[in-house]
């Protein structure tokens, strides 16, 4: 991306129109989203002025704003889904802590529908990946179990003043029910238009129909737990559990393939509920089992076409190979509890098999899986032991194909490399065997040789030559390789002691090509940054390192363009001795040498700034400023405290005060230790605080 | 994706982008092949990889990102093949032969360096690039500072060629550690401004020799490079991360084919205690090398490694206007920023009187045997102080000199000193920053300077050379 003129203009021309947007208007949506889709080119900068506009729009103009977000992301799609997912989480949380409940339910109706695929569209992924909504349905489970928890007692008088959502009617949270309550299996009222089940394009439509966007919008509902087969997951925590039984054959519902991975919803559909009360709290989990349950289908129906294919082609070796990949994997599935994480990128490579132009479906009966073998094939290479690192390059692969769908292209199926760009690296924890799992009936196919054969059967990108054998060789990688294989977790740089080098600065050596040695420079390193190239590991670390550099970019634009109204001008050098004691700290800190930040003083300002403490529920505390300057709180959704909380603030004997005024006011009695202030748990987000005392410096200075 | 019905709504959109008819051209790149292009000062491109892998000296590209290249002779390579979109004109051609091989392993045989001197707690490797000139040696140090940016390492780069700055205004010397990826639209990147730049900002420490040539005046270049060389070895010993890495340091083409060059050269490898020199395309000097340093030992013992490098035929010959436009790029960065950031300079007008200026005297020649004493280097900038034997300095290095007009257009360094220091202390110090001289009045004496903040510089001395040449008006 460059920050060429015309780029600034069209996004500038862009928040000039979101600036007036107040209102669902059908045609300013519709407007917004065309120039969205004229101006792909500039959609980092359309991106970031629309997240910036919701950020900074009045509570009133945001849901508007969403409607654009929404309309762009299902009807433009890549690229526009990456740069809004990678900030999703801040940009629907901040704002959502900001609005009135009847805006907030509408939000959380959105947020459904972007876990669906673009309604009428072929592709049958998800609006954003779940790795993107999950953590953001997380938040509001916990935000609503934690509100329901303190208000249980006294709620009928209070749940219109808050109007955040009625109590649970028990304490019983469904999730101990092995059955939901009967109420949600009635069928829905079929009159009324626009809410027919599972989602169909009427409900949300391009722009052109977005009148549609009901103020009346049917709340979510679709968290139900409703596996398709009827069974029940036995508990939460293991998500789908081995059944003991054979596994199903497909049946008779399934044997068409359904259009979106929520298909069964039909049997359960929607009903008109407030909106919380409609939502278990264990939506989080429910959204596992929903994907869960999805992929499922999804493997089935690829095991229905690839049989289909094989036995019109039965001679065929790779249908075979890929039939049995598909057994394995569905045993794996069912036999063993896998992350989250892992399930969603297992989902992510089968939706793209299933984009794979394959042969109508066919109808049969369907056979009894063939059991598992546990074939030992190609023995995996020392550095991919484990599942999680090997699904690597399904995850980049998925995104590839995100990518490709917008392309004119669309049947970039074997992904070159250029394809597999991501803007963020899959979630992929270091593989640990769940801690108890019931002994599984039938042996777990190794999940190495699974994938070894997944990618016989041309079903994963290839391993490239060059990680998999670490000895020299003389041929060099071409396309056909595509080396951005994620290797398992390494420290923060990759030490080249993991991979012979015999490198020598003598001419006859150094004249040996070592893709091997190359291989350190491009896939161990992770997968690329998509703005500035840089790669990160797919570990921890490398995750942290990741979500660090992302904010660092994203609050780099948001600086520049603060900044461009100032006036800007460049900074004299440092001297020696300030030189030789500065430190590059990892990558993206800007050397501050103002010796004003050292001081103490300094410290102690930015540290109140990073005080909080839970928003009161009680409303009339709520409203009350702070006694000293008069001005409101700063309401914020903190991840690490997973609640509401008052940025900026500390409880005083019955009073909140802001942090820092309070401590301005006080400065010279030392009265702060005694406080009970939390301490902040911060670290993790250093970047996004740094943000918000920004924001708080650009408020006080406008 | 096409949506029904939105078709029709397009007309409506409020506003259409400009849309800049520049001629688009597709590159497909085998593998291990290199897409070399010229685009000329005033003129730029849009360069977009659309698919494989592409790195520019050494650091990789995004995807789908656009990146623009204004006046400059560069190169994309890649290792994986990949198809390259190209928006705009420029010179342009597709080489299948390059060092890259080489130059990769050379990386590769430093870092294992690198690991081998973490082991042992000592200094990662201090690797010379020596060669003519327009042999490449800028593009492999970058290639090589990239290269171990990637691996995770902190690079410390030492530019010792002052007919280019880096990150800098030419006619200094800098040291600079990379932490973070070099920005491959704008040479190396920024030093630090009032805003958050797109690619971090680096720090260099800044010294002014400002003259072109270290022959121009060996008895101001040296002692500049022996401080240098005190900073950044201080700033090593102390920072874990770039003792780990090393330094790569950039030499003057001039010193690999001049006479008088080899006593630069062991200058530099003394007081840099080099123990790794790249050898870029000469054969001659190669050999002259090996003979010269086959019995040297650093000052803490190592011997040094010398091997050769092919020059890549990417190199291409920079002529007079070009080196001028690009110092003249340069200066202009500095005060008014790039394209993606305007720099507001701040302007001010001082009388004559209350400004201290040393005039750069050129031509003077340290006769004496060069310093390969390592126990100077503590006390190099008490040259004046040393016992005969060394050229006693009857005139300064400097001579003070009242603003006059022959200074219009001219860049005064703005030293870290005051206006009672030696002119020993004044050119062992740092820069704090540079001035552009827009103005003299004669009549009312006093010049109006551009200066990057509104910081007061009378307390300071400023240090005219006459390298960078007076550029053209920069304003008005
Ligand atoms: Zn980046
Ligand atoms: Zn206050």
């Amino acid at each position: 991306m460059s920050y060429e003129i015309p780029e600034e203009e069209v996004a500038q021309d862009f928040a000039a129109a979101l600036a007036d947007l107040s209102m669902n208007s059908r045609y300013e949506i519709s407007n917004l989203t065309v120039i969205a889709r004229e101006n792909t080119a500039s959609a980092l900068a359309i991106s970031e002025a629309l997240k910036s506009h919701i950020k900074q729009t009045s509570p009133a103009k945001k849901l508007p704003a969403f409607y654009v977000l929404d309309s762009i992301i299902k009807n433009v799609g890549t690229p526009y889904t990456l740069f809004f997912g990678r900030q999703l989480y801040s940009t629907f949380m901040e704002a959502y802590a900001l609005v009135d409940n009847n805006v907030r339910s509408k939000m959380v109706e959105m947020l459904k529908t972007w876990k669906e695929p673009v309604p009428g569209s072929m592709d049958s992924r998800p609006v954003f990946p779940p790795e993107v909504t999950r953590p953001i349905e997380n938040a509001l489970i916990k935000a609503r179990t934690s509100f329901l928890q303190a208000h249980q007692e006294q709620t009928r008088s209070q749940q219109s003043v808050m109007g955040r959502g009625r109590p649970m009617p028990s304490s019983t949270p469904y999730r101990e029910t092995p059955t939901p309550p009967g109420n949600y299996r009635a069928p829905p009222p079929q009159s009324t238009p626009g809410f027919a089940p599972n989602y169909p394009a009427q409900q949300y439509p391009p722009p052109m129909n977005a009148k549609q966007y009901p103020p009346q919008a049917p709340p979510a509902q679709q968290y139900q737990q409703m596996p398709p087969n009827g069974q029940q997951y036995p508990t939460q925590q293991n998500g789908y559990q081995p059944h003991g039984l054979p596994p199903r054959p497909p049946s008779q519902q399934y044997s068409q393939p359904p259009p979106n991975a929520a298909s069964w919803q039909q049997q359960y559909p929607n009903q008109p509920q407030s909106p919380y009360q409609a939502q278990p709290p264990s939506m989080g989990y429910a959204s596992t089992e929903d994907s869960l349950a999805a992929l499922n289908s999804d493997i089935e129906n690829l095991i229905n076409e690839s049989k289909a294919e094989w036995s019109r082609n039965p001679h065929e070796v790779s249908f075979q190979t890929k039939l049995k990949a598909l057994f394995d994997l569905q045993t794996i599935l069912r036999s063993q509890t896998l992350p989250p994480d892992q399930i969603s990128l297992i989902q992510n490579q089968v939706a793209q098999l299933k984009k794979a132009p394959q042969s109508a479906p066919i109808m049969q009966t369907p056979q009894a899986p063939l059991p598992p073998t546990p074939v030992v094939a190609t023995p995996a290479p020392a550095q991919q032991p484990t599942l999680s690192s090997i699904l690597g390059p399904g995850a980049q692969g998925a995104l590839a194909a995100l990518l490709a769908r917008q392309s004119a292209t669309p049947q970039t199926s074997s992904a070159v490399p250029a394809t597999i760009r991501s803007p963020q690296q899959a979630n992929i924890p270091p593989y640990q065997p769940p801690p108890s799992v019931t002994p599984a009936a039938t042996p777990i196919p190794d999940p190495n040789s699974l994938l070894g054969r997944l990618r016989a059967a041309g079903m994963l990108p290839g391993l490239g030559a060059t990680t998999s054998t670490p000895t020299p060789t003389v041929s060099t990688p071409t396309l056909a390789s595509p080396p951005f294989m994620n290797t398992p977790p390494t420290s923060a740089r990759t030490p080249l002691g993991i991979i012979p080098n015999d490198v020598v600065l003598k001419p006859a050596s150094l004249k040996i090509p070592r893709p091997h040695l190359l291989a350190g420079l491009y896939e161990h390193l992770g997968a690329p940054c998509t703005q500035c190239g840089r790669r990160f590991q797919s570990d921890e670390e490398g995750k942290k390192k990741k979500a660090a550099h992302m904010d660092w970019h994203f609050h780099v634009r948001q600086r520049m363009d603060e900044a461009e109204s100032r006036g800007q001008h460049r900074s004299w050098y440092v001297d020696e001795l300030d030189w030789i004691k500065s430190r590059e700290v990892e990558g993206e800190t800007t050397t501050t040498t103002d010796p004003s930040q050292n001081t103490s003083a300094a410290k102690a300002a930015k540290k109140s700034k990073q005080q909080y403490i839970p928003a009161p529920d009680d409303p009339t505390l709520a409203s009350v400023p702070c006694p000293i300057c008069q001005e409101k709180f700063e309401m914020k959704w903190l991840d690490d405290a997973q609640e509401f909380v008052w940025m900026d603030a500390m409880k005083v004997g019955e009073k909140i005060y802001h942090a820092s005024c309070f401590t301005e006011a006080t400065k010279d009695v030392n009265t702060q230790a005694k406080r009970g202030t939390p301490e902040p748990v911060l670290g993790k987000r250093k970047a996004e605080d740094d943000g918000f005392a920004f924001r708080a410096k650009i408020k006080s200075e406008a | 994706m096409s949506i029904p019905g939105l078709g029709q709504a397009a007309p409506a959109a409020a506003f259409s982008a400009p849309i800049l008819e520049a001629p688009v051209a597709v590159h497909e790149l085998q593998a291990n092949s290199e897409w070399r292009f010229e685009v000329e000062i005033g003129e730029k491109i849009d360069v977009k990889i659309l698919s494989g892998t592409a790195e520019i000296f050494g650091t990789e590209l995004a995807v789908n990102h656009l990146y623009t290249f204004r006046g400059v002779k560069s190169s994309i390579y890649t290792w994986h093949g990949c198809r390259i979109e190209v928006t705009g004109t420029c010179e342009e051609y597709t080489a299948e032969e390059t060092p890259m091989t080489q130059y990769v392993n050379t990386h590769f045989a430093l870092e294992k360096l690198r690991d081998e001197a973490a082991q042992n707690g000592r200094e990662g490797p201090r690797v010379l690039v020596v060669g003519p000139t327009n042999a490449g040696k800028t593009s492999l140090v970058k290639l090589l500072t990239a290269y171990s940016l990637r691996m995770g390492r902190q690079p410390m780069v030492i530019n010792t060629d002052s007919r280019e700055g880096l990150l800098s205004i030419p006619g200094s010397l800098t040291a600079t550690p990379f932490a973070s990826i070099i920005d491959v639209e704008q040479g190396w990147g920024s030093s630090p401004t009032s805003t958050s730049s797109p690619i971090p900002v680096k720090l260099p420490l800044c010294y002014y020799y400002g003259l072109p040539s270290p022959e121009d005046n060996t008895k101001l270049y040296k002692p500049i490079i022996t401080r240098l060389a005190l900073a950044s070895t201080s700033r090593l010993t102390d920072d874990p991360a770039i003792k780990a890495t090393g330094m790569i340091i950039d030499t003057p083409g001039v010193i690999s084919q001049g006479k008088g060059g080899f006593d630069l050269i062991s200058h530099i490898v003394s007081e840099f205690s080099v123990n790794t020199v790249l050898v870029i395309g000469s054969e001659r000097l190669h050999s002259e090398m090996l003979r010269k340093f086959s019995t040297y030992r650093t000052s803490t013992g190592e011997t040094i490694t010398l091997v050769k490098l092919d020059k890549s035929g990417g190199c291409v010959d920079r002529d007079e206007t070009f080196t001028h436009q690009t110092n003249e790029a340069a200066i202009k960065e500095y005060f008014f920023g790039n394209a993606r950031t305007t720099l507001s300079p701040h302007t001010q007008t001082i009388g004559y009187d209350d400004l201290l200026i040393y005039k750069i005297r050129e031509g003077i020649y340290l006769i004496s045997a060069p310093i390969v004493d390592p126990s100077l280097h503590s006390i190099a900038h008490a040259n004046s102080f040393l016992p005969g034997g060394v050229e006693e300095t009857e005139q300064g290095l400097f001579e003070k000199v009242e603003p006059n007009p022959s200074m219009q257009h001219c860049i005064l360094a703005v030293m870290y000193a005051t206006v009672n220091d030696s002119q020993d202390a004044v050119r062992d110090a740092s820069v704090m920053g540079f001035v552009y001289v827009a103005e003299v009045d004669e009549t009312k004496r006093r010049l109006r300077v551009l200066q990057p903040m509104s910081t007061r510089i009378t307390d300071r001395p400023l240090i005219w050379g006459s390298w960078p040449e007076a550029a053209v008006s920069l304003v008005g």
